[in-house]
């Protein structure tokens, strides 16, 4: 990049000449680093799945979960940098019980986004903060039916049917756009994005990575809860399966 | 002659909320020689109610410390509460457990803190010192406090109170020839009197009864506890007091 | 006209309560009141409220019944308000007093049930956690001068042990194998004590429920604030049951006899 050296990326509070902030595309270099994460709107849920990369073999199974709840409806998955995934996570909280403080009901999804979206906004124009090394997936099941949204470290977010965000994207995306999303079942879905992550994980394969699911929707009751064993451990098997007979 | 219009504009009546009640039930505590008994019945009342048949009144604070709460039992709970609270700071900088002076005198400190708004609840704190000597300490709401050998205290306080004076200090007896009074009971004595006292108390108070239970604080080496029916050991200490746990029913009428 | 609910319905000039029959916050006060003057120093009265909740624990768990009613002073202004509550799987919470207040119990409850989820730790509140955070919030409140007028009974199962308790405005609380509220304690309490309590472990289900709907009867027939529409939650290892309202049967032909009382007969 030409930006080093020239003085314009030190602060979020600096355009460069040619109208970029770098600090906020700095930002998103760390979510690139980060372990993949993908979020599928289907018939009658979501479904939330992440890579998470396992740094050490002393860490604890089910450690520095990536995947949070932010209110009986509502999960997110984080790529990027985890403790700022947990400091966003605790303000979405915030904002989901103050909504229900005011207006007695479970907060639609685009509420508490849009909210998040002018939080994370708001650390990309001082120069005394940093803006957040995150992409966050935000799923949910509100009165308009399952939705999926994810927020950019600039603050920018777009509702999606399916996302993926961290090193993996790309990869991600296109085996997304093959299927048919709004036709899976949440149980298909399920598989799907384990089939995806394990798939996407094939360029870091010498990296040790813990499969992260959850789900919300009419299997769970329209509540945010972590996929059931049987059923995680079933769509890991199929995954594991589906990338061996491609290699 | 009753002036019902004189009375009606006596002003606003004051209607204020009273955050306190009376839960009833009664404690004592009797210290010995080289030991200390605590005890208090198990039945919790408002007015002419009863709430419930076992809500306990005495708890362990330490392996040497044994305290009974009488009065308004929210403020008792919450008393207890702040109490062991504070010792259990204490033995994380200290790394040992308070002495029973130096619980007293926490008490007393904690209780005069809310001398404006008091905690409604008579204490009594029974253990061992460090000398080794059984002792009882007896607070009033709002802290003050003193080292005795024996107190009761609560709704029968005035019922059992006369009869310790009496069986316990030899209030009103006189000597008999050549004989002289002890100066301390032996155990298996004391807890006859406490037994006593209390279904005594049950007969002649309505808010006394349902269940009895009795803590006993032993000095280390000390062979005062005899084979008695239905005791229970609770703890050792490292220091070697030991601290034993006596349960007996109560008359429930 | 007397604007003041908590003392319609009752005797005029009653300054001298001397059997006291009236709880101490609803002292009959008749003299003219200046509208401001203790406005600020009133601590607080409840306003709307509920009458007695029962609480058994039988063989298989935990059970509580409340009838539909919530008063407005004497006069029966709603009339099909759930007074149990429940408040997670484990647990439900039985409300008698003021009804603002237990509206503002279960927005608290809420709150927290929701900041408990999100951990997403593998722990579930129970009963026991319930009953205590609602006595440390009754407690402070009363330590405030300004308490939240209830009496509550937390009843649940969790872990395969029965749990029954009981809280109130002053933060008094207390466990016990059968609970009841307000004018419960003096009419339901000593019929439950007898039915229930030496049989904890043996009672079933439709035992305890007729038990529980026979004191609602006898309070029915009693306490002018109650009504003959109840539920009854169930709490079991299996989860919570909250029943439909139902109706209870009553005759009132004997009354047609009565003239008067004592010597009095037209």
């Amino acid at each position: 990049m030409t930006s080093i050296g020239t003085g314009y990326d030190l602060s979020a509070s600096t355009y460069s000449p040619d109208g970029r902030i770098f600090q906020v595309e700095y930002a998103a270099k760390a979510v690139e680093n980060s372990g993949t994460a993908i979020g599928l709107r289907v018939k009658g849920g979501v479904v939330l799945a992440v890579e998470k990369l396992v740094h050490s073999k002393l860490l604890v199974p089910g450690a520095n979960r990536r995947i949070q709840t932010i209110d009986k409806h509502i999960g997110m998955a984080t790529s990027g940098l985890l403790a700022d995934g947990r400091h966003m996570a605790n303000r979405g909280r915030d904002e989901a019980a103050s909504y229900r403080e005011v207006y007695n009901s479970p907060s639609p999804l685009k509420i508490i986004v849009d909210r998040l979206g002018l939080y994370a906004q708001a650390y990309t124009v001082y120069s005394s903060v940093r803006p957040f090394g995150l992409s966050t997936i935000l799923g949910a099941v509100d009165k308009d039916g399952p939705q999926l949204y994810v927020i950019e470290p600039s603050g920018v977010f777009f509702g999606y049917r399916g996302a993926a965000v961290g090193k993996g994207r790309q990869l991600a995306k296109t085996e997304l756009e093959k299927l048919q999303i709004g036709e899976l079942t949440m149980r298909q879905a399920v598989k799907e994005a384990a089939r995806i992550i394990y798939l996407v994980h094939e360029d870091a394969k010498e990296k040790e990575f813990e499969l992260e699911m959850s789900w919300i929707g009419d299997e769970t009751g329209g509540v945010h809860l972590p996929i059931p064993k049987e059923l995680q451990q079933e769509a890991e098997a199929a995954a594991k399966a589906s990338i061996e007979v491609f290699e | 002659m009753f002036d019902v219009q004189s009375v009606a504009h006596q002003g606003p009546q004051s209607r204020q909320f009273n955050p306190y009640t009376e839960n009833g039930g009664t404690i004592l505590a009797i210290a010995g020689a080289d030991f200390s008994v605590i005890a208090g019945d198990t039945r919790q009342s408002e007015g002419y109610s009863i709430q419930t048949r076992y809500a306990p009144k005495v708890f362990q604070l330490t392996d040497k410390a044994v305290l009974a709460v009488n009065g308004f039992s929210a403020d008792g709970k919450m008393f207890v509460k702040k109490v062991k609270q504070r010792l259990e700071w204490y033995r994380h900088a200290h790394a040992k457990d308070m002495p029973i002076r130096s619980i007293a005198r926490l008490i007393q400190t904690m209780l005069y803190s809310r001398r404006f708004f008091p905690y409604y609840v008579y204490n009594i704190l029974g253990g061992i010192e460090d000398d080794g000597t059984g002792s009882v300490y007896s607070f009033d709401p709002v802290g003050s406090y003193e080292r005795e050998a024996c107190r009761a205290a609560g709704a029968a306080q005035s019922l059992v109170q006369p009869f310790l004076d009496n069986q316990v200090y030899y209030k009103n007896q006189t000597a008999g020839q050549d004989e002289s009074f002890p100066t301390h009971l032996p155990l298996p004595s004391v807890l006859k009197l406490v037994v006593d006292a209390f279904t005594s108390a049950t007969e002649r108070h309505i808010e006394v009864g349902d269940g009895l239970e009795i803590y006993v604080v032993l000095k280390r080496d000390s062979t005062a506890i005899q084979s008695m029916e239905g005791v229970q050991e609770v703890t050792t200490s490292e220091e070697g007091q030991r601290v034993f746990y006596i349960r007996r029913e109560l008359k429930k009428d | 006209m007397d604007h003041f609910p908590t003392n319609w319905g009752r005797p005029r000039n009653d300054l001298h309560d001397a059997y006291g029959t009236y709880p101490i916050h609803q002292h009959p006060q008749h003299a003219p009141k200046d509208a401001f003057a203790d406005g600020v120093k009133r601590t607080q009265q409840p306003i709307v409220t509920g009458t007695s909740v029962l609480g058994v624990v039988y063989k298989d768990g935990v059970m509580l019944a409340a009838d539909n009613l919530a008063s407005y002073g004497s006069l029966a202004r709603f009339k099909d308000v759930q007074r149990l509550h429940p408040v997670g799987n484990h647990t439900v919470l039985g409300v008698s007093g003021d009804m603002s207040d237990y509206q503002y119990i279960q927005k608290l409850l809420e709150e927290l049930v929701i900041e408990e989820f999100t951990e997403q730790d593998g722990s579930i509140l129970g009963p026991a956690e319930l009953h205590e955070y609602l006595s440390q919030v009754m407690y402070a409140r009363r330590s405030k001068i300004n308490p939240l007028w209830n009496s509550l009974i937390v009843g649940g199962v969790k872990d395969g042990q029965r749990f029954l308790a009981y809280v109130d405005l002053l933060g008094t609380t207390y466990k016990a194998p059968t609970i009841a509220t307000g004018y419960g304690a003096y009419i339901a309490q000593p019929l439950l004590r007898k039915a229930v309590e030496p049989y904890t472990d043996v009672l079933t289900e439709e035992q305890a429920q007729s038990i529980l709907e026979e004191c609602m009867r006898v309070l029915y027939y009693r306490d002018a604030r109650s009504l003959d529409k109840f539920q009854i939650a169930t709490i079991t290892e299996e989860g919570i049951r909250i029943s439909e309202t139902r109706h209870l049967a009553s005759s009132w032909s004997f009354a047609e006899g009565i003239r008067g009382y004592g010597a009095q007969t037209q």
